[in-house]
């Protein structure tokens, strides 16, 4: 482990380094996944670029029309975080879902998002409330979409000289009733094996709007909105959940892993996506 | 009394303040860094080893390969302490992924990470084989040369006439059990500290082995015993990974090569898996049985994958293959337990060593009679367990037999009669199942002990047990002041050092407490007769009108007429009272081809029942409730055995619902504790209890290992009896439960 460990304490300086370094450059945050990775030498970076001392990047600000969340936010601030709870109570709840105290207490949101580990909880809830990051080089800033920044597994289009430096989360219809629905195979402190970010709004029994994120089971957390449009304008029957959720499980290529095959993984998306919909439509918020 | 108090763990205080001077923690003066460079190759001849740059590079105090130890007066290469096949590092050829191939001492971890990068090897691959049923085929590749078929013991027993057992059968039932390779997961790693002076070798270590450690050192370097030093602080954990000779040869051999400068060599959490595993077992049980549930024969076949050396693998193929019969009464049985080379790291003890993966088999199989028999998978045990006076399958006579009363300890827990919640639609059922053990000990060791007391009424018990957290030197504490009639305050405990502390086999196999218990009551004994022969003339009284209690020797018809430990130690003019104490067991002699003899002075037995809930929709299974029984004879502190029996059961969910070493041709792919799963606090059953069952006069036979065994084919019995589906492989997934399910409905049934 012979990288440069370089400590910016603003913005631009880290900015700054990235563009040096370029891709011979790692960011690091939280620690919790590079730290790991440098032990085990799956990376063997020039510079380890800290941004721990760069002001202004840990926040959570709520606006009227949503919210902002630094990158450096841990993800344990987010889970406490009575704003969050009470506007988007499933990000809260997928945050306190990420390995254990300890861990939550380090590892940061921009983090979470950049290392875009598939066996994760924050990126299919944040998928499903279409969240924005923003990425910001030395050069310029571009806001992108989540669904447009995670590309595959570990990748994202984050470019080596880019930070993110906000995470932006619009606001929901009011009334809208949201719910993450985490599944482990093992043990209680695991992985997802699936995770499921579902939100949806009534106008009394008829469903106005309906999202449906899955994650852990794929390469990226999916959204499939036609299937998600079956759900529109409908009162929601036993029937029509089932279809959605058998929808789901056959139009997402699975993966295989520790916690589960393929096979499995089909089976645990169409059980929870349905189990994820009941909850919703017995009043879950 | 002491005995039988919840006394605490003597360094408790230490334990919660973090303060416990684990080997892994210790720094000495100029101490270098060790680090082992290993094989990417599962089996193949080394062509090429070049060290000379990584040799080169400043900072690195020495490497070490294979090749410091041809020529005149060096170590040997090879060591084992039963089969002497496993090179401290590869001579020209590795066996194994990971397998040690040169040894690397440096100023810093840095500078031995380089090291390593400067280190150049070539192979040419030879064919590997991981499979252990598969390794004894004929054209399967040889890992030693004089062990044909990759068969490096087989051991046989064989009991009755299994023929004629068979035919008088009215059901046949045969079965095949599994049970992957798993990992001890202690949370200190193996560690050891080796420093070479005066032609005297130091190790400070995490070893519960302590002697076996000297012995096979000094073997190794051609050393008397005596100059070889080995001290064990406290373990974090040892689970009989720890046993035996781990990675104390390789920092032996760095110091031996550095002379002088102590190097210390830590494994990762990745090096872990590779340096000691639990066997995974392939088990083949058939039972003839009569309709009315009595039997007439077993015979089963074990394949042990013992990896590619023998290590402890050769006794505990003979010691497994006692523990996969089952506690009941069977007039024939034959059994081959097989332990077999592959290329794979090493497979040693694991917590109730051997036990877990024979229990699983012939447990999950009593209730697959039973519901062939259509009988309670209870009452068919309770028919057949062996009692007092009944004969094992090795021809012994057994005695102090409490496998019913551990039974129907467990099972009253869970309340096997009442009825279980089952709610109309609910994709949610519950099941109860129960299981029962029995494991042999180490017949034929010793453990000694000595006891100093001092002028100021101090008292000092030296022993070489290992305390791992199971609180060992504690309930030995407790003995000593009992024996003495001394406050435990008044007492501390030594050791292991052997240059202080007097043999003992080994800290493993539920064998301490017995064992060492009864040196220690040797020992203090002893002193108790010095004390009277001391205080004779002082208190003007013969020898044999003397009393010892309660911290004086006394003239038993006058008890006022008395005189403190150390008044008999001021008056006489000495500073301190020593003696020692023995116990030595040596049964276990069992006649090679048939296994008939006497196994063991004392057969463990514990059972253990649960109710468990699986969800039908995704096969997960929650242990609600778990209730288990250790018979222990006399406990020596209920809270510590209490503790030890939970924590058994905690331990066992791992191996029965989580853990499994991953493995690709060879490659681990799961060492780390984010992949290989251990249960995790929040997994522990709601209600979890247990008993330690204690007969008037008995003695304290020990609980360290009863408990855990059982816990694996309970949930499997709990789980046939929640949705009906009989896993057979461990660990009992929820994937596993699920396709069983599916493919259960599919078959219309």
């Amino acid at each position: 482990m012979n990288y440069k460990l370089l400590q910016p304490d603003s913005l631009p300086e880290a900015l700054g380094a990235l563009a040096q370094y370029s891709d011979e450059a790692k960011v690091l945050a939280g620690g919790t996944a590079v730290v790991l990775f440098l032990q085990q030498r799956l990376i063997e970076p020039t510079a380890l670029v800290s941004i721990g001392q760069v002001p202004d990047l840990a926040y959570i600000r709520s606006e009227t029309n949503g919210m902002h969340i630094g990158p450096l936010t841990t993800l344990r601030d987010i889970e406490r975080s009575s704003v969050v709870q009470g506007r988007f109570p499933l990000l809260a709840h997928a945050c306190g879902e990420v390995g254990n105290v300890r861990i939550r207490n380090q590892a940061t949101l921009g983090g979470n998002l950049a290392e875009a580990d598939y066996a994760s909880d924050p990126p299919t809830a944040l998928l499903a409330l279409g969240a924005q990051v923003t990425a910001t080089s030395a050069n310029a800033t571009r806001i992108i979409p989540l669904g447009d920044f995670l590309l595959g597994f570990y990748t994202t289009c984050l470019e080596p000289d880019e930070l993110i430096t906000d995470i932006y989360v619009p606001a929901c219809a009011s009334g809208s009733r949201m719910i993450y629905l985490k599944y482990k195979s093992r043990s209680s402190e695991d992985r997802p094996c699936t995770g499921v970010a579902a939100i949806a709004a009534f106008d009394a029994e008829t469903c106005t709007d309906l999202r449906v994120a899955v994650g852990a089971a794929c390469e990226i957390p999916t959204r499939l909105p036609t299937v998600e449009s079956l759900a529109h304008d409908e009162v929601w029957t036993d029937d029509l959940l089932r279809e959605i959720a058998t929808s789901y499980a056959a139009s997402i290529e699975t993966l295989d892993d520790i916690r589960g095959s393929a096979w499995y993984r089909t089976q645990m998306i169409r059980v929870h996506v349905q189990r994820a919909l009941e909850e919703i439509r017995n009043g879950y918020r | 009394m002491a005995i039988g108090e919840p006394v605490p763990m003597l360094d408790s205080v230490a334990r919660v303040s973090g303060t416990v001077p684990y080997a892994a923690n210790l720094k000495l003066p100029d101490m270098l860094v060790g680090k082992v460079f290993r094989s990417s190759a599962p089996h193949a001849l080394i062509t090429r080893l070049d060290v000379s740059a990584a040799e080169q590079l400043p900072g690195v105090a020495a490497i070490v390969t294979a090749a410091d130890f041809t020529g005149e007066d060096t170590p040997n290469l090879h060591f084992g302490s039963t089969i002497q096949d496993q090179p401290i590092i590869a001579d020209d050829r590795v066996r194994f992924i990971g397998e040690p191939v040169a040894l690397i001492a440096a100023e810093s971890d840095g500078i031995a990470d380089q090291a390593m990068d400067l280190i150049e090897m070539e192979y040419k691959e030879l064919s590997a084989i991981f499979d252990a049923e598969a390794a004894m085929l004929p054209n399967a590749p040889t890992l030693h040369e004089t062990f044909p078929q990759n068969i490096m013991r087989h051991a046989k027993l064989r009991h009755g006439d299994i023929e004629a057992g068979f035919a008088v059968a009215d059901e046949i039932i045969e079965e095949i059990f599994t049970s992957p390779v798993a990992q001890q997961a202690s949370l200190e790693p193996q560690v050891a500290i080796a420093q070479w002076k005066d032609n005297k070798l130091t190790i400070w270590t995490g070893s519960q082995s302590p002697y076996t450690v000297r012995s096979v050192l000094a073997s190794i370097f051609g050393l008397e015993p005596e100059t070889v030093r080995i001290i064990v602080p406290p373990l974090g954990g040892g689970f009989g990974g720890k046993g035996n000779i781990r990675t104390q040869p390789m920092a032996a051999a760095l110091a031996w090569k550095v002379r002088g400068r102590p190097v210390k060599l830590v494994m990762t959490r990745a090096e872990e898996f590779l340096t000691v595993t639990k066997h995974a077992a392939k088990i083949k049980i058939k039972s003839g049985v009569k309709l009315d549930g009595t039997f007439t024969a077993r015979k089963v076949t074990v394949y042990w994958n013992s990896g590619a050396y023998a290590s402890s693998s050769a006794h505990l193929v003979q010691a497994g293959m006692l523990r996969t019969i089952g506690p009941y009464r069977i007039p024939a049985v034959h059994v081959d337990s097989y332990g077999i080379y592959t290329n794979l790291p090493i497979a040693a003890a694991y917590r109730g060593a051997m036990s877990s993966q024979g229990v699983f088999a012939h447990e999950s199989h009593m209730d697959t009679i039973a519901h062939r028999l259509g009988v309670d998978p209870l009452e068919l045990r309770k028919k057949n367990l062996l009692r007092t006076d009944n004969t094992f399958a090795t021809g012994e006579p057994l005695s102090d037999v409490y496998f019913l009363d551990c039974l129907q300890a467990v099972v009253d827990g869970v309340g096997w009669h009442e009825p279980l919640p089952r709610r109309n639609g609910s994709v949610k059922k519950h099941g109860r199942g129960t299981a029962v053990m029995m494991k042999n000990t180490i017949a034929n060791s010793s453990s000694e002990c000595r006891i100093k007391l001092d002028s100021d009424g101090h008292v000092v018990v030296y022993i070489s047990t290992v305390e791992m957290g199971q609180g060992g030197h504690t309930a030995m504490a407790q003995i000593a002041a009992e024996a003495l009639g001394m406050p435990i305050e008044a007492l501390s405990v030594s050791g292991p050092d052997t240059a202080k502390t007097p043999p003992d086999a080994q800290t493993a196999a539920s064998r301490n407490t017995y064992m060492m218990g009864n040196a220690v009551l040797d020992a203090a004994a002893s002193l108790r007769k010095q004390l009277a022969v001391a205080a004779a003339p002082i208190l003007e009284c013969p020898l044999e009108d003397l009393s010892v209690a309660d911290g004086y020797v006394l003239v038993t018809s006058q008890p006022r007429e008395r005189i403190s430990y150390s008044e008999v130690l001021r008056t006489n003019n000495v500073t301190a009272l020593t003696a020692m104490g023995k116990y030595t067991t040596n049964v276990g002699d069992l006649d090679p081809e048939t296994g008939q003899g006497i196994s063991t002075t004392h057969w463990h037995q514990g059972a253990g029942a649960c109710e468990v809930e699986v969800d039908t929709k995704t096969g997960k299974v929650t242990v609600l409730r778990y209730h288990s029984a250790a018979f222990a004879g006399r406990v020596v502190n209920p809270m510590l055995a209490g503790l030890q029996n939970d924590g058994n059961v905690i331990y066992g969910l791992g191996a029965a619902l989580l853990e499994e070493v991953a493995i690709d041709t060879g490659q681990i792919t799961n060492p780390n504790f984010s992949d290989y799963m251990l249960p995790s606090f929040l997994d522990i059953p709601v209600e979890l209890k247990n008993v330690s069952l204690e007969v008037e006069g008995s003695s304290f036979y020990g609980i360290g290992e009863m408990t855990l065994p059982p816990v694996a084919p309970a949930i499997a019995n709990a789980i046939y009896d929640a949705v009906g589906v009989r896993i057979r492989d461990l660990p009992l997934t929820a994937e596993r439960v699920l396709r069983a399910i599916q493919e259960r409905t599919d078959h219309g049934q």
